[in-house]
Order: structure tokens, then C-alpha cells, then sequence
């Protein structure tokens, strides 16, 4: 048994937080009230991805840094524990990335994860999300027609992270309407600017506000043949491989906006005096900073296994759904103890930890809600029986 | 042109520090380690340096623990081409003088022309190897720069004086140049860089076999600091002077106002 990170790992984590603490820190709060510019958002993913974070599992001959599944968790924490939505700009821009290089060809892995791993597109979209296809991701209705030797898109999309940015969109769609149910779909890669893909109405989110999530459609957009990544009609099975390891992807941000929630507000109880004496000294304060630590540490370790088997082509579904679901959650518990802790001022704008607490919950929710997650712990465990 | 630059890690300075058993020096149980801060200066000037001249070769170097090899692949991934690690379970029980004669045994066969390291260490913060390694090896030596340039066999450096004054210094190489907060941002050290560091050599070198000199100072006892404010209070003449002593403070001590 080992859990001791190598000293790559370790200076991965060591840059990382180095770059949050420098560079995102200082404007995050600007940035989630829209007082720092989105141009100023987009240089410092730009200097990420300049950096290497941007193809951080990706291989060394596609531009990326191909240093692990482990050292992307540790990265994405130590981005979030500043700046969620610079974090999950990230996540999901890796999240694209290792699906292109699991499924794509040699052509569309050139094509495409060079200008991912150097900043060349801003950013990488994943289009799967509908207004009818939630958790229900199988009942997307986006169709794919053929025209000829490409294909026809047509249908809406929502909740795209980093859509008016991204340089490519992974747009999943129904290519056998008569196939069952999650069997005739496939994924096509959508390049920005192709005439048809119209990028909608950005909303206005609670949390992780300076990254953009936007609608967006496909209006009789022409796509080549060679846009089709992976197989034809298995696009699901084909990506459930990365989206397993977009899940570790949102536990590991889950666990950096916890940290850094549970970090201010153990600062500030140690310093804030009632009754003649620290608050940390009341038994009821000392709860709170101990549960919060502990479930985030055991959130920790569950990402640390599942990010280990995934780096070492173990299975890791159940352990993937495990951590995102634990360690999102230990979060928002922990956002909330942050805020008890700092009373009436950890709900004003004058300290961070309101964000902190907005940032978090959406992590239950995107990526596959943690009730799905609980569906798939379930589902591996009961079919081993 | 070769380079070597000299290298410590140190205590994240934000630590609480306790004694060790023996109370001679600080305990190191859980603590997190990094590159001290005027040593990562020296490496980016080393770099810059380094890059300009194809046909050099950087070297960095450093005497301590095993913990220090995440500071030496720290300063290959910023672009040193090898790195040199003298082990020393117990480093922090030698005094100055001796850590000076064991980077000058190594460095005596190395034929350098330049060496680098920070002005002074963050945590022990003698400021005496860079001019002590200077003294053992017969090179020039220029402490406290906050500018750095070479014309041939000349080196022009600014130095910080006190009270705010700066000069400038030019010397002869070979030299040992001592980095001071100022002189330039360190680069971070980019992800591909930081694998591709896996592969550059780490050569281990005998401290004994590079210097046998005993110390002569030993630190006998180390005391915690006591928890203090951080705030200074500026006090007494009118809000012009006080606002000029303000600016002072916040050149000298901060990096608030550097361009």
C-alpha cells in the first residue's frame, strides 16, 4: 500500500497551487460578480493551457503532458480551491480531450487535441445535455442525417459549458432512430464557426458564474463525414470511458471549493472571539471543523483510488460514481459548516465563502446528478451478484 | 559557458515551527517543503542565461535530505539540464562554512563560469554561502542583485543597498552571483516539462568525499517565535511623510509596487 504522491505528482499539485494562489485568487471574486472582464477569465485559461493543463492526460505526440489521471484530480482541486469556474473550464476541457484520444482517429486526435493542449481553442465543449435528455441522457433527440458523405444536425442542446469559446464541441445525436433506446447515437465533433451550430442564450447560474453555459442548437448544420468520432450508433458506450473520468474530474473541483470553504472559515473561527474566547474553542465549532475534514479527506482518498485505477486501465465506474457523489457532497456540507461558522458576515459578499457555497452545488448536479451516481454504484455492485 | 546554480528547500515560510527534540533546530514533522524563494530567482536567471547560449550547460545543485529532489526536478522542469544532489539526512546541523566547502568541492572540478544562488535562505538566512563559495573558489562575487547581465567575460549586475539605494557592479567571471527578490518572476515550470524532467540525470554525490572541513559555528538552541501581529503601524509626522514612508515600506518589503 502506498499513498504517497511521486514527486511529479507532487510538483503538479506545488504549480497548480502556486498558479490559483498567484494568478486566479486575486480576480475570482470579480470575475463571479462580472466585475472582471470574461477577456480577463480567458487569459488565465489561456496561461493554463500555455502551462500544460489542458491536456494534462493527454499524450506526450498530441501536445498534451500525459502525466496521469492523478495528477489531473490533484490539479483540478488546487485550480478550484481559487477559482471553480476557471476549474471546471478545465475539467471539461480534459474531459473533451481524452475522449478524442480514446475514440477519435489518428487524423482527429491531430487535428483536434493539439489545438486543445495549446490554448489554440480557448476551450472544448461536451454538447450531450437536452431539454428532455437530463439524467435521462439516452432520450437526446438531436438528429444526424446523412447528406451525402457527411451529415445534417438538427436539434438543441443545453446547459454547454464554455460554448461562445469553445473551438470544438463533442455533440452527441440520435444517427438510428429505430435502434433502441441509448443504442443509435453517436458523437460528432462540431467545429465553431460551422454554418447551423447557433450559440444561444447564456444563463444566468447561481454558481461558477464568470465560466459561460449557454443553449445551443444545430440548424440544418453540415458536418463532414470524417466529424463522426468513434463508431457509428455507439457513441454512449464509446464515451462512457471519459465520462467516468469526468466524473473524478467534478468530485476532485468538489473537493477543492470544500477545502478552501472549510480553510476560511477554521482561520476565522480560530481568530473570532465571542464570550471572551475564540468560537474554535466551543465544542459545537470544533464539530463542524472536524466533520468537515474528515469527510473531505474521505473524499480525498475515494478520488485518489478511483483516479489510481483509471491511471492504472483498472475498471473504475463504481469507484468513479462513488467519489464524484461523496466528495460533492462532503463539499456542500462543508460550504455550509463554512457559512454557519462565519454567521451573519458568511452571507454577505465581503467574505468568500457565500461563493464557495454557490460554486458547490452545482457539483451535485452536473456531470450526472449524484442520485444517478447512487443508480450506478448500485447497478455495479448488484450485477456482480 | 557553464552554469551551476545552488539550490535550497526550505519550510513553507506560512508553517508553524516548533523545536525538535533536541531543540537545536525546528521540528520538520509536518511541515511542507519548497524551493526557497531567492534560490527560485537564481534559477530563472540561470535559465534565462542558460537559453541564450545553445552551447551551455546548467547544472543546479543542492545538499540536503531526500525531500530535496522535488526541488531539484522543480528546477530541471524550469530548464536546467542536470541536476547534482548531495545527500544529507542531518544538513540543517551543518553550519555555513561547511555547506559552502561541499558545493566548492563539487564545484572546483567543474570548471564553472557562473554560479547562482539566492541571497540569503529563507528559514536558516545566514546569507554566507554565496560569498563564502565565492572566497573558496577565488571567483568575483556579487551579492543582492536585483539586475543581471553578461557582455563576454564581463558581468553587470544592479545590487540592492541599504536604505533603498541601488548600485551597479561590474565583475569579472568567473563569479558567483547571490539573487534577490526583484530580479525577476520565476517561470512556472509547465507540466510537459515537469514529466519530461523524469529523464534528466540526478547524480548523487558522497558530501564526505567533497569536503571534510568541521564547523565553525555550531547553532546550539532554536526558539519558536512568539505569535505577533502582522501589521505595521507607521506613527508620528504629518500624512505626507507618512505616506512616503508607506511607498518605502511597500517597495522594499512587497512587490506591490514593481512593474
Amino acid at each position: 500500500m502506498n499513498l504517497e504522491l511521486t514527486e511529479e505528482q507532487k510538483l503538479i499539485q506545488s504549480t497548480a497551487r502556486d498558479f490559483a494562489e498567484k494568478e486566479l485568487a486575486p480576480v475570482a471574486a470579480a470575475l463571479d460578480r462580472g466585475e472582471e472582464s470574461r477577456e480577463k477569465f480567458l487569459a488565465n485559461i489561456a496561461k493554463l493551457a500555455d502551462l500544460g493543463f489542458m491536456g494534462l492526460n493527454i499524450k506526450s505526440a498530441y501536445g498534451g503532458a500525459e502525466a496521469g489521471s492523478v495528477a489531473l484530480s490533484l490539479a483540478i482541486t488546487e485550480i478550484a480551491r481559487a477559482c471553480a469556474s476557471t476549474a471546471v473550464t478545465l475539467a471539461v476541457n480534459n474531459l473533451v480531450a481524452e475522449i478524442i484520444q480514446t475514440t477519435g482517429t489518428e487524423e482527429q486526435k491531430k487535428k483536434h487535441l493539439r489545438d486543445i493542449c495549446s490554448g489554440a481553442y480557448p476551450a472544448a465543449s461536451l454538447a450531450l445535455t437536452e431539454p428532455g435528455a437530463g439524467s435521462d441522457s439516452a432520450a437526446v433527440s438531436t438528429l444526424a442525417e446523412r447528406d451525402g458523405d457527411g451529415w445534417v444536425l438538427n436539434g438543441s442542446k443545453i446547459f454547454i459549458t464554455s460554448a461562445p469559446y469553445a473551438g470544438v464541441f463533442a455533440v452527441f445525436a440520435v444517427t438510428d432512430k429505430a435502434a433502441p433506446k441509448g443504442s443509435g447515437i453517436s458523437c460528432f465533433l462540431v467545429e465553431a464557426g460551422t454554418p447551423g451550430l447557433v450559440i444561444g442564450r447564456e444563463e444566468h447560474k447561481m454558481g461558477q458564474r464568470a465560466s459561460a453555459t449557454n443553449e445551443v442548437s444545430f440548424e440544418n448544420c453540415r458536418v463532414p463525414g470524417d466529424a463522426l468520432l468513434g463508431a457509428l450508433n455507439k457513441g454512449f458506450s464509446s464515451a462512457a470511458e471519459g465520462l467516468a473520468g469526468g466524473r473524478i474530474n467534478i468530485g476532485s473541483l468538489g473537493l477543492g471549493i470544500g477545502l478552501a470553504a472549510i480553510d476560511y472559515a477554521t482561520a476565522y473561527a480560530a481568530d473570532r472571539k465571542q464570550f471572551g474566547r475564540s468560537i474554535s474553542e466551543f465544542q459545537a465549532v470544533q464539530w463542524m471543523i472536524a466533520e468537515s475534514y474528515t469527510e473531505l479527506e474521505a473524499g480525498r482518498m475515494l478520488l485518489m483510488n478511483a483516479a489510481a485505477r483509471r491511471e492504472a486501465g483498472k475498471p473504475h465506474t463504481k469507484e468513479a460514481a462513488m467519489c464524484k457523489m461523496y466528495a460533492t457532497e462532503a463539499a456542500n456540507r462543508a460550504c455550509y459548516n463554512a457559512v454557519q461558522l462565519l454567521g451573519g458576515y458568511g452571507y454577505t459578499d465581503q467574505f468568500p465563502v457565500e461563493r464557495y457555497a454557490r460554486d458547490a452545488r452545482v457539483t451535485s448536479i452536473y456531470e450526472g446528478t449524484n442520485e444517478v451516481q447512487r443508480f450506478i454504484v448500485a447497478r455495479e455492485i448488484l450485477k456482480s451478484l | 559557458m557553464k552554469i551551476l546554480v545552488c539550490i535550497k528547500q526550505i519550510p513553507d515560510m506560512a508553517s508553524k515551527f516548533k523545536p525538535n527534540a533536541a531543540g537545536s533546530w525546528f521540528s520538520e514533522a509536518d511541515l511542507a517543503f519548497r524551493m526557497n524563494e531567492y534560490d527560485e530567482y537564481a534559477v530563472e536567471e540561470a535559465v534565462k542565461l542558460r537559453e541564450k547560449d545553445p552551447a551551455s550547460e546548467l547544472a543546479v545543485l543542492s545538499v540536503g535530505p531526500a525531500r530535496v529532489v522535488e526541488a531539484l526536478k522543480k528546477a530541471l522542469a524550469m530548464g536546467c539540464d542536470r541536476a547534482v544532489h548531495v545527500p544529507d539526512e542531518e544538513a540543517y546541523r551543518k553550519d555555513p562554512w561547511q555547506i559552502a566547502s561541499i558545493i566548492a568541492g563539487y564545484a572546483k572540478k567543474g570548471n564553472f563560469d557562473i554560479i547562482f544562488t539566492g541571497m540569503q535562505s529563507q528559514d536558516r538566512g545566514s546569507a554566507q554561502i554565496g560569498p563564502l563559495l565565492a572566497g573558496m573558489l577565488g571567483f568575483s562575487c556579487v551579492t543582492t542583485a536585483i539586475g543581471f547581465s553578461l557582455e563576454g567575460r564581463t558581468a553587470t549586475a544592479k545590487r540592492e543597498l541599504e536604505g533603498g539605494a541601488k548600485g551597479v557592479v561590474k565583475a569579472a567571471l568567473p563569479a558567483v552571483i547571490t539573487c534577490q527578490l526583484g530580479l525577476n518572476t520565476p517561470r512556472y515550470p509547465t507540466l510537459p516539462n515537469i514529466m519530461k524532467a523524469k529523464k534528466k540525470e540526478i547524480a548523487v554525490l558522497n558530501a564526505a568525499e567533497l569536503s571534510s572541513e568541521a564547523a565553525l559555528a555550531g547553532t546550539e538552541k532554536f526558539y519558536a517565535p512568539v505569535k505577533k501581529g502582522t501589521g505595521l503601524v507607521l506613527e508620528g509626522g504629518d500624512a505626507a511623510a507618512l505616506a512616503g514612508k508607506l511607498i518605502d515600506v511597500l517597495k522594499e518589503k512587497t512587490t506591490v509596487l514593481r512593474g
